[in-house]
């Protein structure tokens, strides 16, 4: 009998079991591979509170935070390198101004600079066609391996209990009353079930018969990484959206790491392609002519588990007793996980949280409520 | 001659060029790493980490030449005064002109075989009457493993080189060969299936409605302390250095792995001076190997290593194409169905599928072949080769005990990317046990061949440490693409 049990062994449910441990609760965490193999362990390592609206700016504050912190006590590398926005005309900088001000009203100390302290910052752009560029440089980007292989190992230490390879099929309900789960593994008993599935959300609310349209889709999303080079060659997060909406940075290990918005789907179907490889390549090159020499080691697909407005579904269910759902991060769920964890500790324990659980209330799509679309790259 | 030749050049070829400053010997059209190999000079990048880097075990080979960071040590060929420098892993070339109006080649065809070994030759001659081809092969010569060896094999009236020529000589019109040509992964496109290739920085895309992977094996790679330092040899790259270029690995050389007698034959018709040590534990020397030292303590003078330990076939193009795979005989094989098919329309042979003579290879190669036709519509009986094919029983690949206790692991790579024996052990040894977890914990298979010489030592390790049995391990599958490509190459948008 698992007092809390969380389906999803990605970023989200690995950071939830390890924050309810944390606060003395039971907790099991099943997952139908392995740690990670979801959209976590494919992600493109930025962690951003460069966002457009207000509850999206604080969270991402808190998760910074939080960021720091755990990077500090579990030793796993958390940089604070910045993401740099380049603007190329005065519509987007118009744009960026408004989201400077929501950011600096939270404190995030984003502002804007010139094509020239862009290059200072990195050195290797071109930037003959941009006009100013948002930096933050409190942003960063983190391991995705080590971070969640850290968040796991103490989790597990503190005693919640990780089932891999273990593939939820079904969940018991009776009376509208959660009793347990079926898996390739057996049943589990439990009376809390978390969905923390993501790109696979819509499957877990389906078995839970969710009655409410909480529309998740999957969308296969791809990035590259290049030959690693020397350290220090491209710190922050770069992001350029007049060329592919390309996010890239270099990786704690040195490789350059990215994507752009080339989207498929929704699908689940993981294979790369070589529409992207090309893609990718020429609009990188735009941005960092450099990159043109150096070896690509390999592409990858994941998912953005996408919702109408780039927001997540993050809350109770309230029709089934009980259902929580924290899904639907899109290309910035890695980014928000330690302070979604602290939130839906905090929905789940005590019913109420400080955080703005209310931006993502998973009934708004159902209420035909959405929110201002979230920044996003890729 | 220069030191280590072992034949008389074409003096009409004949040229300087620059290693470090110092004029050395050369000869236009030879690989740069021959070139200084013939020379005595062994060392010629440095990893990340500082270790020092030769061409001929595993690891990438940048160097600088002419001034250009980040060249392919292994692949330009020489050109009068070439300067040539050491780089270290991580530095690259700041400046780059991309050509975007560079047109990109493109080919229809029936068939794309990639690999022109023994069993893709096979294929091309079983099908080349009746069907057009491409036949894609990354070395700039035909023949693949065969075509390194002077000693007549099993199956074949004639040399090896002999076979291969008169096979050459046979192919029709219908037949479009890249050598020197990386095909960098397959991609369905419905009726057709896309082979992107790179050649130098040409990009090639082939449209083909069959694929044949014949695509090989790889050398094992064997761990020891300090197994990647310059003059240690695989097998393979030691064979292409003696029998396509005249130049010998070293001048005594140490023969280490379950294999020698897959060497040894070479290095007697070259009289080089060889001694067999099946059990090294170290290797030590400034710029490249002075001495090899045995598990038993023996200190062996020796100049340079070949490691003969046996391939297993190259699983990255099976597994990049979609299909699956079983662990059995030793090594990952890719599972075929009735009509040696990975999946529809991809179909595998030679020792991309299973160890064997290379006459079995070809064997195969015609079989695949043969079931091709069929599907075409023409008349054939595959049967025939499947039952002269069942005469080669293929081989059973030993799988050795890693000497975790006699070693110092942190001497020894797994990987030519930096990735230490113990680097992996201690993920290990923490509990860590999914290889997909730990390769992304170490960076084994990560870096610039995905894996293709250091996924099954990482394997293996789990399986000797944990218990856990080779077939239930959960091996990362390939990405695109399977051979490095530079950026500015791909870089387009049509
Ligand atoms: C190419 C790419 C780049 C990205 N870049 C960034 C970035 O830079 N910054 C950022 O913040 N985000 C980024 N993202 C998004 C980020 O990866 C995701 O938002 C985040 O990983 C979501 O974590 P998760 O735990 O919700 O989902 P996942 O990691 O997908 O975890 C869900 C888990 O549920 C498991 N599961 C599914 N069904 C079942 C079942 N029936 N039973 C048991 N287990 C099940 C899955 O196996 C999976 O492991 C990127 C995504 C992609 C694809």
């Amino acid at each position: 009998m698992a007092d809390i049990l969380i389906i999803g062994g990605g970023i989200i449910g690995v950071t939830l079991a390890h924050e309810l441990v944390r606060r003395g609760e039971d907790v099991t965490l099943l997952e139908k591979r392995f740690i990670g193999s979801g959209s976590t362990f494919r992600c493109g390592t930025g962690i951003r509170q460069q966002f457009n609206d207000e509850a999206n700016v604080q969270l991402m504050k808190r998760s910074v935070e939080l960021w720091k912190k755990y990077s500090e006590e579990y030793g796993f590398s958390f940089q604070q390198t910045g993401y740099l926005f380049l603007l190329y005309d005065d519509d987007e900088v118009t744009e960026f101004k408004k989201n400077i001000a929501i950011q600096n009203k939270f404190g995030v100390p984003t502002r804007l600079i010139t094509p020239e302290e862009a290059k200072e910052i990195v050195p290797l752009l071109d930037i003959s066609e941009v006009v100013a560029a948002s930096w933050n440089p409190t942003d960063g980007k983190a391991d995705p391996f080590h971070s969640t292989a850290a968040f796991a190992l103490h989790a597990k230490e503190m005693g919640a209990k990780f089932y891999e390879r273990t593939e939820v099929k079904d969940i018991i309900i009776k009376n509208g009353e959660i009793k347990g789960v079926k898996t390739n593994r057996g049943v589990f008993k439990t009376g809390i079930v978390v969905n923390a599935t993501n790109a696979w959300a819509k499957l877990i609310n389906a078995m839970a018969e969710v009655p409410v349209r909480i529309p998740i889709e999957p969308y296969k999303h791809q990035a590259v990484i290049t030959q690693p080079i020397k350290a220090g060659s491209i710190n922050p997060m770069v992001i350029s959206f007049k060329y592919g909406h390309a996010y890239l940075t270099q990786t704690a290990h040195g490789g350059v790491v990215g994507g752009v918005g080339y989207e498929e789907g929704p699908i689940y179907d993981l294979n790369p392609s070589y529409a992207f490889l090309k893609e990718v390549s020429y609009y990188f090159t735009k941005i960092i002519p450099a990159l043109g020499e150096l070896l690509i080691l390999r592409t990858w697909a994941g998912y953005y588990a996408e919702t109408p407005d780039g927001n997540a579904a993050i809350g109770r269910i309230n029709e089934i007793d009980e259902f929580y759902i924290a899904a639907g991060f899109s290309g910035h769920g890695f980014m928000m996980a330690p302070a979604v964890a602290e939130m839906m500790a905090d929905l789940i324990i005590k019913g109420r949280t400080a955080l703005p659980a209310w931006w993502f209330d998973p009934y708004r799509f159902e209420r035909g409520e959405f929110r201002t679309t979230a920044i996003q790259m890729g | 001659m220069r030191p280590l030749d072992l034949t008389e050049k074409d003096p009409s070829k004949k040229v300087t060029i620059y290693f470090e400053g110092k004029p050395y010997e050369a000869y236009e059209g030879e690989k740069i790493a021959v070139a200084l190999l013939a020379n005595g000079i062994y060392w010629l990048t440095t990893s990340t980490e500082g270790r020092k880097r030769g061409a001929f075990y595993f690891g990438p080979l940048p160097i600088v030449i002419n001034g250009i960071k980040n060249m392919d040590g292994r692949k330009v060929p020489v050109r009068a005064n070439m300067r040539i420098e050491r780089q270290n892993y991580g530095e690259f070339q700041e400046e780059v002109k991309i050509d975007e109006k560079k047109p990109v080649l493109r080919y229809v065809v029936d068939v794309a075989i990639i690999g022109a070994g023994p069993a893709g030759l096979g294929a091309l001659l079983e099908v080349q009457e009746h069907l057009t081809v491409a036949l894609i092969e990354e070395k700039s010569w035909l023949g693949g493993d065969l075509w390194l060896k002077r000693v007549k094999q099993k199956g074949f009236d004639d040399e090896p080189q002999e076979v291969i020529k008169a096979m050459r000589d046979r192919f029709n019109q219908n037949v479009r060969v890249f050598l020197k040509t990386a095909a960098i992964g397959i991609f369905d496109e419905g009726e057709y299936f896309l082979i992107p290739a790179i050649r130098r920085n040409q990009l090639i895309e082939i449209l083909s409605k069959r694929v044949v992977l014949a695509t090989g094996a790889v050398d094992n790679i064997l761990l020891f302390e300090n197994n990647d330092m310059p003059s240690v040899f695989r097998r393979a790259f030691a064979l292409e250095v003696m029998n396509i270029w005249g130049v010998a690995p070293g001048r005594k050389v140490a023969v280490v792995g379950s294999k020698p007698e897959e060497i040894t034959a070479e290095l007697e018709r070259w009289g080089i001076d060889y001694v067999i040590v099946p059990n090294p534990k170290r290797v030590e020397g400034r710029e490249s190997v002075e001495r090899l030292i045995d598990m038993n303590g023996n200190v062996h003078d020796v100049d340079a290593v070949i490691v003969a330990d046996g391939r297993r076939p190259d699983i990255n193009p099976v597994t990049q194409a979609g299909g699956k795979l079983r662990f059995r005989r030793g090594y990952y094989m890719p599972i075929l169905d009735m009509n040696h098919r990975i999946r529809d329309g991809i179909y595998a042979a030679g020792s991309a599928v299973s160890i064997k003579p290379h006459y079995a290879n070809y064997l195969e190669g015609k079989l695949v072949g043969s079931h091709i036709l069929k599907e075409f519509g023409f008349e054939t009986e595959p049967c025939i080769y499947e039952e002269k094919l069942r005469e080669y029983e293929p081989e059973t690949v030993p799988l050795h005990r890693i000497e975790y206790d006699s070693m110092n692991l942190e001497d020894v790579q797994i990987c030519g990317c930096d990735v230490s024996l113990k680097k992996v052990y201690d993920v290990v040894e923490s509990g860590i046990t999914d290889l997909q977890i730990i390769k992304r914990l170490t960076h084994l298979a990560m870096g610039f061949c995905q894996g293709r010489f250091c996924l099954f030592n990482g394997a293996l390790l789990v399986s000797q440490r944990t218990g856990i049995d080779m077939t239930r391990i959960d091996l990362p599958v390939a990405r695109p693409p399977i051979k490095n490509v530079r950026m500015k190459v791909v870089a387009r948008r049509d």
